[in-house]
């Protein structure tokens, strides 16, 4: 798989990547502007009024009819966050035409409908059409509501947000269920007007594109002609990482939340102050890896293979925020030990207790995520979009290549700007957990 | 070795070994990565049985065959996953009703990863302390699923359709059950079921056919096996009738979760027939439920489901189901909706512009999955098991009609063999 091709007019940034790998395109369409209070909830819920109807499919059976008779073509659309951005998206993948007479012209027609989705979908005088705003209220309303179900995502987010507290990187993906209530087709064409006008546009494709170039510069005109004239600040949001100082008081935020739970979640939220553009990121990456992002790393072999407290032990790396957050299930009333093992793992890596052995094992199986990842279309683009957004033009293979050179001395560097500024812990309701 | 080439261009690769064991290999041009499947034929449902060499059926503690899967990543030497790292895979595994499944992707060193797998799967090293330690771990797992509402509300429905098929049983078991599994009963299921003879090794991704098979057959060669065991799984015998027309269980969630599901009368099938049903019964509800169906907009707008309401057709060699379902704020007025849509189309039958949509529709998506050599490898595994071929869902596709369509739709969905599964708050 080669490069991505890039073209930039004014806001717009189309990003093409020609391979004839695979038998499926893959097009992503992302409008990108600062997070805001105000703004959050009624911008979340626009990508989800976008497939109810444009003005030519004037209705969701007859979008949705639409798609199926283009081959199969799934059309989504997503309401998305990176960083301090709020993000509208529209994700579509299209049998490759060049491999079956019946997909002839389908991308150009699903190119067409992205573009209609998002610059001319269905209104009247007045704004959105009232009914599908009533039905999307409510059934935003539930999406809401129902991210407290799955308890693992749950109490992730609700760890992640806390260590954002008072940034917009703390304010939650979909918006508050406290702001539905008061909005009116009006306000939210208003609100959509207001974010087309000022967002960046983002243009992902990958598959068998001939002429790259050619069909580049014409998806630019198409969307140039469509899209209103740009009314944002012109600044180039670059993304930076949530800065890590140390905590005052030198303890961290302790939270319990109850809930009817069999088991306990608990999540440790750390701030790093390094990112993506980071000359570190490729050293926290292998931190993060000999940390928990693997079965032969730390958490894994002593909260679970040593103590037998959890079933899953690991910790993740938010690249763009610079946050890492380690995730574990366990009996409510181990969360003492099991918060006392997770601590002596970060601390055994300040201190520089990680052999040469963990970090080739770490730095083996990062390789082979990344060079996995060329085989992963979606992937590929979503990686190449977080760079674009911290304003690095870096290829995988660069950053494995960095990657791979980072020392255990780098390690300890790196490990020692981890800020645990958040525990948080799910717990059931009977039984006493305490605290620090 | 033989191949075999299918309409989308796929060709596989195969052969049977002199120990038994089943090699499939699907190279796929220009992949970097390789994705590596090493199944039994051997699930949870696997719990009564003998082999030639005893005259009495076994019944072995429920959640066995998920807790070997677990155990055989320990070897003599310690815990398997950091060799998979050191030569750069990431390795994984995962049981379901029917099969095992050890699998790994990787970018490089692909001899070296494949030995890894055979080497680890064909060497069970299980110790008193080692199965102990495991209870817990298991234990946690087993506690996540019983938080999970999706996962609770699937299982709870098997249990109201079935009445003694071990389906109805939780692939993990219960805490209590694990509390019986010793290394004596973990030997005996792997010496059942781990022969060779009862295994697939399947391949997928960027490599050349006749150099894997040459290391697969190598690595095999060397070792010795006892005969192929004859297993006898004990029969089912199973009412076609449904245990409990409706389950409630409570659990904290945002809105109820509700399945309506109808098991399949019949309950031996394997073989072609298995796809077909599938394919033609899995059209037939996308074309009454899926996104593009009235019935679908209507409950949308009804605000009785949300974006999360689904189908799903299941049809493996003992059992079989359909589900539909999802969240709801009313799950007796859904319930009663959605089988007011399955009885105007068992009365009108399902239309034909309708059916075609979805069939297009279904081959266009059956293509894009070919692009992902893990689903591939599961996808084979699954049906291969079964006696059916994946890799024809194309030109299966391609011949169902939708009078066909309609006379499997009829015979399926009986009201005496429906159930209900509702979580709630």
């Amino acid at each position: 798989m080669g490069e991505f091709l890039a073209l930039q007019r004014g806001r717009l940034h189309v990003h093409i990547l020609p391979t004839s790998q695979f038998r499926t395109r893959h097009l992503s369409l992302k409008l990108a502007r600062p997070l805001t209070r105000e703004h959050v909830t009624p911008t979340a819920i626009i990508p989800y009024l976008w497939p109810d109807g444009t003005s030519r499919l004037p209705s969701p059976l007859e979008f949705a009819r639409y798609c199926d008779e283009q081959f199969g073509a799934a059309v989504r659309t997503n309401s998305g966050k990176r960083g301090p951005l709020q993000l509208a998206e529209v994700y579509a993948s299209i049998p490759e035409e060049s491999r079956s007479d019946e997909a002839k012209g389908v991308f150009e027609n699903i190119v067409d409908l992205c573009l209609e989705l998002v610059t001319d979908p269905m209104h009247d005088d007045h704004g959105f059409n009232p009914e599908f705003v009533k039905r999307e209220k409510s059934l935003h309303q539930k999406r809401i509501a129902s991210l407290t179900d799955d308890k693992i995502a749950y109490a992730m987010e609700q760890c992640t947000l806390h260590v954002c507290r008072g940034l917009p990187e703390g304010l939650p993906r979909l918006g508050y269920e406290e702001d539905i209530e008061g909005l009116t087709p009006q306000s939210l064409w208003t609100t959509y007007e207001q974010f087309l006008a000022e967002s960046e546009v983002y243009l992902y494709v990958v598959g068998d594109i001939k002429q790259p170039d050619d069909v580049g510069q014409r998806l630019l005109d198409q969307f140039e002609k469509h899209l209103p004239e740009f009314r944002g600040s012109g600044e180039k949001t670059l993304i930076q990482p949530i800065p890590a100082r140390k905590r005052n008081n030198g303890d961290p935020d302790f939270i319990v939340e109850r809930e009817k739970v069999q088991q306990g979640k608990l999540n440790l939220g750390f701030k790093t102050g390094v990112s993506y553009g980071d000359e570190d990121y490729p050293a926290l990456l292998v931190a993060n890896g000999i940390l928990g992002g693997f079965p032969h790393s730390k958490l894994f072999r002593n909260v679970r293979e040593k103590a037998s407290l959890a079933y899953y032990a690991s910790s993740r790396l938010d690249g763009l925020s610079g946050l890492v957050a380690i995730q574990t299930g366990i009996e409510p009333g181990v969360m003492e030990q099991a918060r006392e093992i997770i601590l002596e793992q970060v601390e055994a890596m300040r201190k520089g207790d990680v052999t040469a052995e963990e970090l080739t094992l770490t730095q083996g199986a990062l390789t082979n995520q990344y060079k996995q990842v060329m085989d992963q279309p979606v992937s590929s683009l979503e990686i190449h979009f977080s760079g674009t957004l911290c304003g690095i033009d870096r290829d995988v293979e660069t950053l494995m290549n960095n990657m791979n050179r980072v020392t255990v001395d780098d390690v300890v560097r790196v490990s020692d700007k981890l800020v645990l500024d958040t525990v948080y812990f799910l717990s059931s309701q009977e039984g006493e957990t305490h605290g620090n | 070795m033989e191949t075999n080439t299918f309409p989308m261009g796929e060709s596989v690769y195969q052969e049977r070994l002199p120990n038994g064991l089943q090699v499939v290999l699907l190279p796929k041009p220009g992949f970097a990565q390789t994705f590596v499947t090493f199944s039994t034929h051997y699930g949870s449902i696997d719990r009564v049985f003998r082999t030639s060499a005893s005259k009495d059926y076994t019944t072995v503690p429920d959640g066995i065959a998920h807790f070997l899967e677990h155990k055989m990543f320990e070897s003599e030497a310690g815990d398997v996953f950091p060799e998979f790292s050191r030569y750069g895979a990431s390795a994984n595994a995962f049981t379901t009703f029917d099969l095992t499944s050890y699998l790994f992707s990787c970018t490089d060193n692909l001899h070296e990863n494949l030995d890894l797998l055979l080497n680890f799967v064909q060497d069970p090293y299980f110790t008193d302390a080692n199965v102990e330690k495991e209870k817990g771990i298991i234990g946690q797992e087993i506690q996540m699923y019983n938080d999970n509402p999706d996962a609770r509300v699937f299982y709870e429905l098997l249990k109201a359709l079935y009445h003694e098929h071990p389906v109805r049983i939780e692939i993990a078991g219960t805490v209590e059950s694990i509390s019986h599994i010793t290394k004596e009963t973990l030997y005996e299921c792997y010496d059942t079921f781990y022969h060779p003879g009862n295994m697939v090794l399947m391949a997928v991704g960027g490599f050349d056919p006749e150099t894997v098979m040459g290391w697969i057959k190598d690595n095999q060669g060397k070792k010795t096996f006892k005969p192929i065991p004859v297993i006898d799984r004990k029969a089912f015998s199973e009412p076609p009738t449904v245990y409990a027309p409706e389950v409630t269980v409570n659990l904290a969630v945002s809105q109820p979760k509700c399945l309506i599901a109808w098991k399949d009368a019949v309950n031996e099938m394997s073989g072609p027939e298995l796809l077909r049903r599938e394919l033609a019964l899995g059209v037939a509800l996308d074309a009454l439920f899926g996104r593009s169906s009235s019935a679908y907009q209507e409950l949308i707008d009804e605000g009785l489901i949300d974006q999360g309401f689904s189908w799903e057709f299941e049809r493996a060699e003992t059992y079989g189901f359909a589900v539909i379902g999802g969240n709801t704020p009313d799950p007796r007025r859904l319930t009663d909706r959605v089988q007011q849509v399955i009885d105007e189309a068992l009365q009108n039958g399902i239309g034909e512009a309708e059916f075609e949509r979805c069939r297009k529709k279904a081959l266009g998506r059956f293509l894009t999955t070919l692009d992902s050599p893990g689903y591939i490898a599961r996808g084979y595994i699954s049906y291969l098991f079964r006696g059916a071929q994946l890799l024809d869902t194309s030109t299966v596709l391609g011949e169902i009609t939708v009078d066909e369509a309609n006379r499997e739709f009829r015979a399926y969905f009986d009201p005496s063999r429906r159930a209900v599964s509702i979580v709630r708050s």
